[in-house]
């Protein structure tokens, strides 16, 4: 058994930082990102269980990001966590 | 094998913090996330699939043996928030590289029982390489030497 304690600049890491795979999905991503978050923290983690704000976001991001994962053949498809076929192809 | 750790925030503040970035410390190198799917489930509870993207930067050695120029691997993520009963569970997956190393982690943010403003996280980590898993690789590994080393004492 091991114990870490975690100082708070591991949590303070911005999310800004992190970009999309579809380099141009980037600006859709954060903007997604923000509006969620947002419901996240105000709403969703408070018990309100009204309605998703960000639908019309994350289908505009989600259209960027599908391009992007078609165009780098990126095989999100038939893996799973402890999966027992996981795909046989090196990338 | 089972590592503990106890976040000295209360769970809402780590687990919104989790849900910016990615939560693994044992994966510095992490340089995209996407979401791929969310969805709210019939207990009220938050799935969401990411699409996490990692760059290695390995040595040329390392590059040669695996065959590639490319050092970007990309892991597949299924997080569950529940927040009555105040649990974040992440499972992650690669999905590249299969052909020689399976990673599958699974993560569990929960208040701590007794101090609400300590958050614990369980980790567990299965690994296994070219079909054998590492556990029973590092056990083989470790009668081997035991063997070798009771015959010396014997002897």
């Amino acid at each position: 058994m091991f114990f870490i304690c975690y100082s708070q600049t591991v949590y303070g890491y911005s999310a800004l930082k992190m970009n999309s795979v579809g380099e141009g999905c980037t600006e859709l991503k954060r903007e997604y990102d923000q509006c969620f978050n947002r419901w996240f923290a105000e709403k969703f983690l408070k018990g309100d269980r009204s309605g998703d704000p960000c639908t019309e976001m994350f289908k505009k991001y989600q259209h960027c990001v599908q391009k992007a994962i078609k165009e780098k053949d990126i095989p999100i498809d038939g893996v799973e966590f402890m999966g027992p076929n996981k795909e046989k192809r090196d990338r | 094998s089972l590592i503990w750790s106890y976040i000295g925030y209360p769970w809402e503040t780590v687990i919104k913090a989790a849900m910016r970035k990615y939560p693994n410390p044992m994966n510095p190198n992490v340089v995209g996330v996407d979401v791929l799917d969310r969805n709210l489930d019939t207990d009220g509870r938050l799935h969401s699939h990411r699409l996490l993207s990692t760059e290695w930067g390995l040595p040329g050695i390392v590059r040669a043996i695996l065959g590639t120029g490319h050092t970007r691997t990309y892991v597949k993520e299924h997080s569950i928030v529940d927040p009555e009963e105040k649990k974040m569970e992440l499972y992650s997956t690669n999905i590249t590289l299969t052909n020689l190393v399976s990673v599958d982690e699974r993560l569990v943010y929960r208040p701590h029982p007794d101090n609400p403003e300590v958050t614990v996280l369980t980790q567990e980590a299965i690994i296994t390489v070219k079909g054998v898993s590492l556990s029973s690789y590092l056990e083989g590994m470790m009668a081997h030497r035991m063997s070798a080393n009771a015959r010396k004492v014997l002897l």
